[in-house]
């Protein structure tokens, strides 16, 4: 259960990739080269690391159509460990580095297989990979942070605190937690008092100052829909509910509750954080994969759990819903250089009319760049974006009573520069993708009640409950064209 | 600026290439100035972290042996004893640089006394709880120790067994955030002890009971079980405590750790969980149904490595712990978490290994290959299939499950499933159509090889790709190393090769149907390359490629141009439609071909290419021909490169002009061991004539006014391979031994040629050449470049070779049959010139000791024979003299008194003394020794 190095190499377009942080765990080597024995294989020196990474990530010689090396067809990138392999054709190979690509910045680490010599073993008999794994999470979060972008200043200075960082969650190569996420850490945190309650090793104090009991539940909702009869339209739903418990006490008791409308249909395929306490076994009986039978659990979903300290992740769900919020249909058709455009956007009459934003793009790509826009909308605005060769469509809070809104007209491309290519978007295969945000809405029905949060510690805290539903992906295809197909569900 | 800039240059330039930086200098004056940079109270806490990095990566590069190991913990130790209290990040860090030498240096195998003292040092350190007094601070020092001992635990597994008592109440104690490392600690102790113990014959109540009562020393006697303690689920056999005993107190401390498990962090729970799954395994009084309380949790959980320890625990206890409906439930969340759009894509494809090597209760084969397990239906995974929107490894990760689990299905369900399947390569090769990125195309291509696979053997599908692969290329030639990729590729893999030869006759099919507008130059080279591989397949005929080929030539301006490229990559064509078995039928056209060529083309080389494999042609017979071509000692790469195409445009032949590296020992250098009277001075021909000669000193010294004159030392090495060295280098040629010395002591020395080295044969003899300025010991820095037998050159280090002070030694350079009285006067003269004090840098000395079992003239006639002046036993006085180039002397005056030997020193070099000092000290061993300087 333990990891014999750590890596994190930069990589800028054009460049050649640098070795920015890197550990390695001499006892680790120590055993791994006792375990494996004549198989021994040792870590090359960090110098040639980032060109080896970088080959197995595809991400060498970019002006190269082919290279044996990094295209060779039967090599097999479908797993989240590769193999480095060095000395040329034929050397030897170090395996299994695990690998985590954000932005410029690649993790990597290779666990110890702690095998008898021999052939490969399957990943899962590794106990190291799954930690590994959580380490290099960990390590992600806290490099780069909620947002996954920060700043070059910003992010080497978290660089510069690695050794720190490791001295904590991983002083000899076995990982013992995973980093501090950056920008999470708390701000009123007092010493554990000490006492006969032990303190749990995921909360470094105890919080100080006013109770507070944030409860947030955020669902987001994917559709792809195609407008025809031959291709089912698709649209599913997740959500999570995201903590913030400012309660005092070395371990108090929190309990959320999550509640479905009489007829909602169940939450499925929960997760939830490891600082649940406890967990009834018909909360996890429902799960996407599976036919549904009417009969499953529809809750109430009772989570008891002790707070860390921080923002956390207390579940996660997915649901299946009758009917997508917004149901388009796209029409497109070609004349000579011209194109014709329909679009009809209907809000479900179970959706609240009340948006935060709602806006449609409607991209065209492999075109000339757009010349005359003559299109016309029933609600909202529109913007043209001419060099992008995209119509945004500002549907703006509300939809109009009917709540149905249409756009129609012609695009002409009379221009002689080629606008933005997508291979995928070729002839009429078009889209068009929606951006919007409802507060105090889910789609599932699914709510946590204020007064259904139950906080046992001495003050009384205030407890402050929000929801609210967000698009991710949503597609509305072209339906005069053809379409890709986005999921297996719908064939059998 | 301070002075931490250059050590931060340093220590950076050290930990991106060890080699490289030591390149310059030794790891022990790299070492000694690190520790000596430690002790410097100026320096601050972050320039001493950062100085133990050194130590705390590559501690086996700076202390090569456990003796140096040793030296350098205690070194470590004493900082570290040093170091104020409250410098905490600095002490955790020695502390971790300490562990890591001790085990490393394998002091802490060999139970050595420094690792005791290190041991008992950390078990005071988590003891000391009080320390509280100095604040929070202190506790990451404890937190430290505990991961110290632990790692310490790992390598010497049973080192702590007879503490279990102690590390129990510690963690009972323990209130703090530190209580998971003192648990941790606790549990592998606990898991070792009870693993020692399963390994015995017969266990009694009182035996078990002890382990967990245990408050004594360190187990150091337990390292027998080495490191070959291999997690439960790799061992064939689980050694296992007999049944029977009572293991009541056990199950309770189970429980607690069970219970408490939750306080820890998700990895340390995971590791923990599985410390107590195979303490479980191992003891029979305890039933897997003491984790039945955590499933639920477990079930549940989102975090991956909780998960994965639910896994091993349903491989380790399978039906005993999980009923069947467990099973068919884990794995429809496994199945579920391996598409949750909230999980991130390494965890999903982990997710995704895990169903296709999942634990099942009753499991069909137990190969360890992929295999799918019963309960995963089409319609169970029909939420995997792949899809165009997902990234690379997503997509081929469900590919090749989906394939799988289609090749399982009923008929009537896979059909429509591989029809999916089917569709999805076709949209991916839309994709492709469309100037996809290069990602897309090797994404796809990577998607045909695993569907092809799978599903080579439905020929309506594999028949469709063909045509689609071709009508492809039509369009984007670009893709022919692709297609050339997966045609060897599928050919390797399956055991039946047709349909790479169908593409590739569809293939060469589309090139001969390309209106020639499309044959451009760029497009050609391409095509040119298919049509070699196509001429490979003994089953396509070739008729067809010769006819383009000659009507190209014919009809473009090519021949003209003269493109030497162009020209070889046609021949590369013609080269393998020499070893065509079907060349008798193609016979003429080929010939007209390359006689078209010899004539036409508008490039020497290739005129002369063409005409020697039109002469091949038309002398040798196809038998002659093939064997010819294929020649070469194992075919391969040094075939291509001895005929055509010998320009870069393949890879493999890149690799050829390269020269490779290998950071591994190959060769080495071996001292020939000699009698030192054989080693006589090479400059003693011309000596008769001197016979008579009078004033010998006169004679000795005016020899060096020929230049060059005894300037130079031969040692003498046998050039072997290393012990383990890659069956790949068993024969190696063309070696070009270079040298490197570390000092400017030496003249250069100039680079050694050996024709070659086999394994199996006597190593060849190599003689080096040193040119002492000053004779003093060196090392010399090998390296070597050489060619294996499939024509690669490499470049490797070979083991630094040591010449020590006495190999430096000639007997005095005077003709061979000069007469010991001779000998004696020469010796005499330049005693007295250096006892007074002639030349300035001359001086004596005096240097005693005891005979032991050894007689002195043993100990005369093994190191000074053939040094030796004169030799009076009866008198019991030896004078030996080394002659050390340039023009350096050694006199040695060597009496026997009653109780000692007295060796009476002079030299004309004083510098030399403290080598001659540690020479006599090392010959003469552990005797008594007393030295006064005269």
């Amino acid at each position: 259960m333990s990891i014999r190095a750590l890596w994190v190499v930069s990589h800028e377009k054009g460049e050649s990739g640098k070795v920015r942080f890197s550990r390695r765990f001499p006892t680790v080597e120590f055993r791994a080269k006792s375990l494996a024995g004549t198989q021994y294989v040792a870590i090359p020196e960090d110098c040639v690391i980032p060109q080896l990474l970088l080959t197995e990530l595809g991400l060498v010689d970019a002006d190269k159509p082919y290279v044996e090396v990094r295209d060779d067809c039967a090599r097999q990138h479908r797993s989240p460990a590769v193999e480095l392999r060095f000395n040329g054709p034929g050397g030897r190979t170090l395996w299994p580095v695990l690998t985590v690509t954000q932005g410029p910045l690649i993790l990597a680490c290779l666990p110890l297989v702690e095998a008898p010599p021999g052939p490969r073993p399957p990943l899962p008999s590794l106990a190291s990979v799954s930690q590994g794994l959580a380490l290099l999470s960990g390590l992600q979060d806290f490099l780069c942070g909620p947002g996954g972008k920060p700043e070059p200043d910003v992010q080497a200075s978290r660089l510069a605190a690695l050794p720190s960082v490791l001295l904590q969650v991983c002083p000899l190569g076995r990982p013992l937690d995973t980093p501090p996420p950056a920008g999470l850490v708390p701000a009123a945190v007092a010493p554990s008092p000490g006492g006969a309650q032990k303190q749990p090793a995921w909360k470094a104090g105890v919080h100080r100052g006013r109770a507070v009991v944030s409860v947030a539940l955020t669902e987001k909702v994917r559709s792809m829909q195609y407008g025809k009869s031959s291709q089912q339209d698709i649209w599913d739903v997740y959500g999570m509910v995201m903590c913030k418990c400012e309660v005092e006490g070395v371990l108090p008791n929190v309990t959320v509750t999550l509640t479905l409308p009489p007829n909602g249909s169940p939450l499925q395929d929960i997760l939830v954080h490891p600082c649940v306490t406890s967990l009834d076994a018909s909360i996890l009986t429902a799960c996407s994969v599976d036919e549904n039978d009417g009969s499953a659990f529809s809750g109430p979903y009772k989570f008891p759990f002790s707070p860390p300290l921080e923002l956390f992740r207390l579940c996660s769900y997915t649901s299946q819903v009758p009917v997508p919020p917004i149901l388009g249909s796209y029409q497109l058709k070609a004349e000579e250089n011209h194109l014709k455009v329909n679009v009809v956007l209907k809000l479900h009459e179970s959706v609240k009319n009340s948006f935060e934003y709602c806006e449609a793009h409607i991209p065209f790509f492999n075109q000339n760049l757009m010349g005359n826009v003559e299109v016309k909308v029933s609600s909202g605005q529109l913007e043209v974006s001419k060099e992008k060769n995209l119509l945004v469509w500002v549907l703006g809070q509300k939809f109009p009573k009917s709540r149905e809104a249409t756009l129609e007209g012609t695009v002409y491309f009379s221009g002689t520069v080629a606008g933005p290519t997508d291979p995928l978007c070729t002839g009429l295969t078009a889209y068009i993708k929606l951006y919007f945000r409802v507060p105090d809405l889910t789609l599932s029905g699914c709510s946590v009640d204020q007064h259904s949060v139950q906080v046992y510690s001495s003050a009384k805290p205030r407890i402050v409950t929000t929801r609210e539903l967000v698009s991710s992906e949503y597609y509305i295809w072209n339906s005069t064209g053809a379409a890709p197909v986005s999921s297996g569900l719908v064939v059998l | 600026m301070t002075i931490a800039d250059p050590w931060d240059q340093r220590i950076s330039a050290f930990l991106l290439s060890p080699s490289e930086f030591l390149a310059t200098t030794t790891s022990e004056s790299f070492l000694a100035e690190v520790l000596h940079e430690l002790r410097n109270d100026k320096a601050n806490d972050q320039l001493k972290v950062l100085l133990v990095s050194v130590l705390l990566e590559h501690p086996t590069i700076l202390c090569p042996s456990s003796s140096v190991g040793e030296e350098t913990a205690v070194e470590l130790l004493s900082v570290f004893s040093n170091v104020p209290q409250k410098s905490i990040v600095l002490k955790c860090n020695i502390m971790l640089a300490i562990t890591n030498v001790i085990i490393c240096t394998s002091c802490l195998a060999t139970h050595t006394k420094t690792a005791e003292d290190w041991l008992d040092l950390l078990f005071q350190t988590i003891q000391d709880t009080n320390d509280f007094r100095c604040g929070l601070s202190q506790q990451a020092l404890r937190a430290t120790a505990c991961d110290c001992l632990r790692e310490m635990e790992t390598c010497n597994p049973g080192l702590l067994s007879q503490k279990l008592e102690a590390l129990y109440l510690l963690k009972q104690q323990e209130t703090t955030v530190l209580h998971q490392s003192y648990c941790m600690l606790y549990a592998l102790g606990l898991k070792n002890a009870v693993r020692i113990l399963a390994k015995q014959k017969d266990v009694t109540d009182l035996e078990f009971k002890s382990i967990l009562g245990g408050n004594e020393g360190f187990a150091w006697k337990n390292s027998q079980l080495g490191l070959t303690s291999l997690p439960i689920n790799m061992m064939v056999q689980v050694p296992c405590l007999p049944p029977g005993l009572d293991c009541k107190e056990l199950k309770s401390i189970m429980s607690s750790l069970l219970d408490e498990s939750y306080l820890l962090t998700p990895i340390s729970q995971s590791a923990l969980l599985r410390e107590l799954v195979e303490v479980v395994a191992m003891v029979p009084g305890l039933s897997p149904t003491l984790f039945k309380s955590q499933l639920l949790r477990l079930f549940g959980t989102a975090d991956v490595s909780l998960m994965h320890a639910t896994l091993f625990m349903k491989d380790t206890f399978t039906d005993s712990l999980f009923t069947a409906e467990d099973e068919n439930f884990l794995l429809k969340r496994l199945v579920g978490t391996a598409q949750h759009p909230l999980l991130r894509i390494s965890e999903k494809l982990f997710y995704m290994e895990c169903i296709l090597h999942f634990p099942e209760n009753r499991p069909i084969s137990s190969s360890g290959e992929e295999s799918l397990p019963v309960l995963v239906t089409p319609r169970l995974a029909a939420s995997l299939h792949p899809t165009v929107f997902n990234d690379s490894a997503t997509m081929l990760c469900r590919l090749n499950l989906l394939c799988l689990v289609h090749l399982e299905a009923d008929e009537g369900e896979a059909d429509k499933g591989i029809d999916y399947l089917f569709d999805h390569i076709m949209a991916l090769l839309k994709i492709v159509d469309n100037d996809g990125s290069r990602e897309v195309v090797v994404t796809s291509f990577r998607g045909l090889y695993i569907f092809l696979t799978h599903f080579n053997g439905v020929e309506q599908l594999s028949e469709k790709l063909i045509d689609r692969l071709c009508d492809m290329y039509s369009r984007h030639s670009r893709l022919a190393p692709n297609l050339i990729g997966l045609a060897d590729r599928i050919q390797e893999n399956l055991d039946d090769p047709v349909w790479s030869v169908k593409l590739l006759r569809g293939l060469q099919k589309s090139i001969m149907e390309m209106p020639p507008l499309q044959l451009t130059i760029h497009n050609l080279s391409w095509h040119l390359k298919i049509l070699k591989r196509v001429a490979k397949e003994g089953q396509i005929t070739q008729k067809n490629t010769i006819y383009l080929l000659l009507n190209v030539l014919i009809n473009s301006n090519l021949c003209e141009r003269g493109n030497w490229q162009v020209g070889n990559a046609v021949l590369a064509v013609c080269r393998n439609l020499l070893e065509h078995p079907s060349i008798d039928q193609m016979f003429i056209e080929l010939a007209d071909l390359l006689q078209y060529i010899s004539v036409h083309y508008d490039d020497t080389d290739i005129k002369d290419h063409a005409r020697f494999y039109y002469t091949l042609l038309t002398n040798l017979s196809w038998e002659k021909l093939t064997g010819l071509l294929v020649k070469g000692l194992d075919g391969g790469r040094a075939k291509e490169r001895s005929h055509s195409a010998i320009i870069a445009e393949s890879e493999g032949i890149a690799s050829n002009l390269t020269v490779h590296k290998t950071n591994r020992h190959v060769l080495q250098l071996i001292k020939v061991h000699e009698k030192a009277s054989q080693n006589s001075s090479e400059n003693s021909e011309s000596s008769q004539t001197m016979a008579e000669a009078e004033n010998w000193l006169e004679v000795y010294q005016s020899q060096f006014q020929t230049p060059g004159f005894g300037s130079e030392v031969t040692l003498r090495y046998n050039l072997t391979h290393v012990k383990e060295s890659d069956p790949l280098f068993d024969k190696v040629f063309t070696i070009c031994l270079h040298f490197e010395l570390k000092d400017s002591n030496y003249a250069k020395v100039s680079d050694i040629h050996v024709p070659c080295v086999f394994k199996d044969r006597k190593p060849p003899e190599v003689k080096v050449k040193l040119k002492p300025f000053q004779p003093y010991p060196t090392t010399l820095c090998i390296s070597a470049i050489f060619t294996t037998q499939d024509g690669r050159s490499w470049h490797s280090r070979l083991p630094d070779v040591g010449v020590s002070f006495p190999e430096i030694f000639l007997p005095v350079p005077l003709p061979l049959n000069t007469s010991c009285e001779s000998k004696e006067q020469v010796f005499d003269h330049i005693w007295e010139a250096a006892a007074s004090g002639n030349p300035d840098k001359s001086a004596i000395s005096l240097f005693c000791f005891k005979t032991g079992d050894e007689s002195l003239a043993t100990l005369i006639e093994r190191h000074f024979q053939g040094y030796l002046i004169t030799d009076h036993p009866t008198e019991r006085l030896w004078k030996v003299l080394f002659f050390l180039p340039p023009m350096c002397h050694v006199l040695l005056k060597i009496t026997q008194a009653e109780d000692a030997v007295q060796v009476s020193v002079a030299t004309d070099n004083w510098e030399l003394l403290p080598f001659v000092n540690s020479y006599l000290q090392n010959i003469t061993d552990q005797r008594s020794t007393t030295v006064t300087d005269g």
